[in-house]
């Protein structure tokens, strides 16, 4: 059943992941599972919970803004960027930024994705969160590949946890109706000034807090994240140097290019699926969101999927397949691939796209027992000698909520919780987060964390995914490649625009939501040769006519009421 | 009711004899009817402790069998489970939508294609499938050595044990278009082929792969089935000079048939349950095209799009489906002279 296929797609993929900044793994993982293009906001039964919220009535709910600024970044955000440290880090004047122990002592369930396999439970790195926070988290770590196949299970059960993460690709179906029914309003506790009592969370980015907004009341913890894309051409820089390939910046220079490295018969294929990157390259809206694959056209609101340039990314990546540039492991979809990293390792094939955080997370893993091995990320190249058009992503795509059920104790707890996991870095509270404890988890070899198997172990998603701090990219033992993440987010955020629904969190009307959910497959059959780019078309109009005209008349509406986030 | 029958040979007469196979003839009806002249309340005296002894099966049977049917009301609402904590709760308070949910199906081609791939397997199965333990018995039951009997009839079951994550982890690494096989192949000059990921032979290779994990382990019933036949009549066969092969057509083969003929009503029931777990771990290789069958569709549109209404209505309809299968298969079973499942 789909518990094993879990297991087969997230078994292999486990060690590679180990090594990650436990803040940046969350990412990737999502992407891991298969980034459900087309899986996002839903819809509930009644008006009042449909649409977004903005304006006069979000600023009565939002927390206040209160800047920490313990470290001064020496890459500041740049173009919707992360925030970037790459000069050394004193380990020995780590600020503290929670003084006193704001957890009363309660006990507090916690279910959440996990990519990787989830340490016991009673480890060394829990037992010093849980003594530094005050309160004794208990860890429901799933699949998080998987994870849309049993959140849905365990929110219609009457036993749902104190706290749920759910990230937002995952709220597909009926999961907006789940989100507001089941889970409580933080506004209470957080809205306006009285967020001050958890300073780390009073410094976590608007943007961030808007898309915490479910039907009108604050519901979320956010993780907030840069809007630039977070899928990555990556390639093997130590084998493109020793060949002396050059980095495509057209996508037809890529097309070339692949068939120059493929070469089966010695086992090496140029890339990997290639189609969120020709999305991209193309021009096509993201597709992470329902609503961010509306964009204004003139004056009238288009979808992603009636774009020319959609079917164009389609074909493109299709002839990618047709052509055999890609590796027949692609070819079996997300249930059942092994995981990519492995293969890019063995040089088995040479460009495929990722979360950003693979960029560290890959070069860390192998750095032990592949030296020359070297991952770099290239410039989204653009199609036909232009610039790309990047469309932004959402500033915050991971929330965490609390039963509605929990009492006024329980919800502090989890506040007191999350105000640790959002300290920001240069902390004690971040380091203890993201590295474990000194001697145990990491050890420190020239001023630098270093993590061990049992850091890599047990440091590992869990507590990063109740709250964190705005966006940072640091990397201690990597310096380069921080610098390297940042600066690709600032190229890549030139070229970025946001469409129209941008930075609101928005629930359609519940008649509406199965309207596209087969598209993602759509498109996989496509580039896979099994289905036609005419199927798309039929698709399209089918699904104008079952409902996307009178959508699109929805979302007219909203426009109108809320305006967009860029006006 | 009752059957003729003339027996035809030597062979099949003494099966008729020997063999209990007919309680459709002469007994059964005469002992039912003395049974209901005694009242109901003197036969419920006399069977009370048989009675108390299965009612914790018939609580059971209730309770998980029969309750949950009636949660198919769902099926004509547009449930949200979410409403409430209460499944109950929830289903008073979803919207009803009457036949919408099925109306639906009716347009939706992707349900279609569920169904034709559904009875395409189904029966691709039954005659790929369904005869090979049987095959495999009679080979079993014909090898004298007890050590190898038992060697080879571990062997044949152990993959049965296996989970269908291995095997198809397995068939990737053979016949993927990474693996062995298409490597072989490359190295030697030819092209690679990718047998895993090819909508057009795929039914081929999802029963080629429950035949090597299965086949072996169906064969247990028939081997039961086989250890029951009297040796004698192999022997009276012998004297009057059937070779090996008569002595299978007309001994053998006419003992398993109500083994045969009952597996066979039990497979056409389940003949819209082709294998779950197993092509949902496939389903993303060869896209639903090719590899969505009822449950899978079900699955995807119940689970994983919370579309529960609609997914309880395919449901129901594949349960009315699968019911008037059985009934066909379980009166095709009569005629042929064979016990079936039950009797009027």
């Amino acid at each position: 059943m789909t518990p094993n296929a879990a297991s087969l797609s997230a078994g292999p993929s486990g060690p590679s992941r180990r090594s990650f900044l436990a803040s940046t793994a969350v990412a990737t993982a999502a992407v891991a599972g298969g980034m459900p293009l087309l899986a996002a906001c839903g819809g509930t039964d009644s008006g009042s919970r449909e649409g977004t919220t903005s304006g006069k009535d979000a600023k009565k709910i939002l927390p206040a803004y209160v800047a920490s600024n313990v470290v001064t970044p020496d890459i500041p955000s740049k173009n919707g960027s992360s925030v970037g440290f790459s000069s050394k880090l004193d380990l020995a004047t780590l600020k503290t930024s929670v003084p006193e122990k704001l957890g009363k002592g309660g006990k507090v369930t916690v279910m959440s994705p996990f990519w990787g396999s989830p340490p016991k439970s009673d480890n060394a790195y829990y037992t010093a969160m849980n003594a530094l926070i005050g309160v004794d988290v208990v860890w429901q770590n799933q699949d998080g590949n998987t994870y849309d196949q049993k959140l849905g299970a365990v929110l219609a059960s009457s036993d749902v946890p104190d706290v749920v993460v759910v990230p937002g690709w995952n709220m597909g179906g009926k999961i907006p109706s789940a989100i507001l029914s089941k889970f409580a309003d933080l506004g209470p506790y957080l809205s306006g000034d009285k967020v001050k009592e958890y300073p780390n969370l009073a410094a976590i980015p608007t943007d961030a807090w808007q898309r915490a907004l479910f039907g009108g009341k604050l519901r979320g913890l956010p993780m907030p994240s840069s809007y630039v894309t977070n899928i990555v051409p990556f390639y093997r820089k130590d084998l493109f140097d020793k060949n002396g390939y050059q980095v495509p910046t057209t996508t037809d220079e890529f097309t070339a290019l692949a068939k120059e490295i493929t070469n089966a018969k010695a086992k090496v294929w140029a890339c990997g699926d290639m189609k969120w990157t020709a999305f991209n390259s193309f021009g096509v809206p993201s597709g992470g969101e329902k609503p961010l694959g509306w964009i204004l056209e003139g004056d009238k609101l288009v979808n992603r999927i009636e774009l020319d340039s959609y079917l164009e990314a389609l074909e493109w990546t299709r002839k990618l397949f047709a052509a055999g540039y890609v590796h027949p492991d692609f070819k079996l979809g997300k249930s059942q691939a092994v995981d990519p990293s492995t293969k890019f390792a063995a040089g088995e094939f040479l460009i495929y796209n990722n979360d950003i955080s693979s960029w560290y997370g890959q070069q860390a893993s192998q750095a032990a027992q592949n030296p020359q091995f070297q991952i770099w990320g290239m410039d989204i190249f653009g199609h036909g000698g232009a610039d790309p058009v990047i469309y932004a992503t959402q500033p915050a795509n991971i929330f965490a909520f609390v039963n509605k059920k929990a009492s006024e104790a329980v919800i502090r707890d989890v506040l007191a919780v999350a105000n640790v996991t959002a300290a920001p870095y240069g902390t004690k509270e971040y380091m203890l987060t993201n590295y474990g404890v000194e001697g145990t988890h990491y050890s420190v070899k020239d001023g630098v964390p270093v993590k061990n198997d049992k850091g890599n172990q047990e440091v590992l998603n869990a507590f990063v995914m109740v709250a964190s701090p705005a966006s940072t990219i640091a990397h201690p033992d990597f310096p380069d490649i921080a610098k390297g993440q940042v600066e690709w987010q600032q190229r890549m955020g030139a070229f970025t625009r946001k469409s129209a629904f941008y930075g609101m969190q928005i629930t359609e009307p519940s008649r509406w939501t199965n309207l596209s959910n087969d598209f993602e497959q759509l498109e996989d059959d496509i580039v896979r040769g099994r289905k036609k780019i005419s199927d798309m078309q039929a698709a399209v109009s089918d699904w104008k006519k079952k409902g996307g005209d009178e959508l699109r008349a929805w979302y007219r509406k909203l426009l109108d009421d809320n305006g967009t986030a860029t006006s | 009711m009752s059957h003729s029958t003339v027996p035809r040979s030597r062979a099949e007469a003494d099966e008729t004899e020997k063999t209990p196979v007919a309680p459709g003839g002469a007994t059964g009806p005469r002992g039912k009817r003395s049974s209901a002249k005694l009242g109901l309340r003197v036969r419920f005296r006399r069977d009370r402790v048989l009675l108390l002894m299965t009612l914790p099966a018939v609580v059971l049977i209730l309770l998980f069998n029969y309750v949950p049917i009636l949660g198919n009301v769902v099926a004509f609402q547009d449930y949200d489970p979410y409403i409430s904590d209460n499944g109950v709760v929830s289903i008073l308070h979803s919207p009803w939508v009457g036949m919408e949910n099925f109306q639906r199906l009716f347009e939706d081609s992707a349900f279609w294609e569920a169904v034709r791939n559904t009875l395409v397997l189904f029966f691709l199965q039954l005659v790929l499938y369904f005869p090979i333990p049987i095959m495999l018995a009679l080979l079993i039951n014909s090898v004298v050595r007890p050590r190898i009997r038992a060697v080879s009839q571990a062997i044949l079951y152990l993959p049965h044990f296996f989970s269908w994550v291995l095997v198809i982890a397995v068939f990737q690494q053979l016949f993927g278009g990474a693996g062995i096989l298409s490597q072989l192949l490359r190295q030697h000059g030819y092209d690679g082929i990718d047998i895993m990921t090819d909508p057009e032979t795929f039914k081929f290779l999802i029963t080629a792969q429950s035949v090597w994990k299965d086949a072996g382990w169906g064969i247990i019933v028939f081997l039961a089935a086989l250890a029951s036949v009297n040796p004698d009549l192999y022997e009276a066969a012998a004297m009057d000079g059937a070779n090996r092969w008569r002595r299978m057509w007309h001994v053998t083969l006419p003992a398993l048939r109500p083994v045969i003929a009952l597996l066979l009503v039990l497979r056409v029931g389940d003949a819209l349950t082709v294998g779950f777990e197993q092509i949902l771990l496939q389903r993303d290789a060869v896209g639903p095209g090719a590899s969505e069958v009822l449950d899978t569709f079900v699955w995807w549109n119940g689970v994983r799009n919370q579309d529960f209404g609609y997914a309880a209505a395919a449901g129901l309809i594949k349960g009315v489906i699968s019911l008037g299968l059985v009934l066909v298969a379980n009166k095709v079973a009569h005629l042929m002279g064979e016990q079936g499942v039950y009797q009027k």
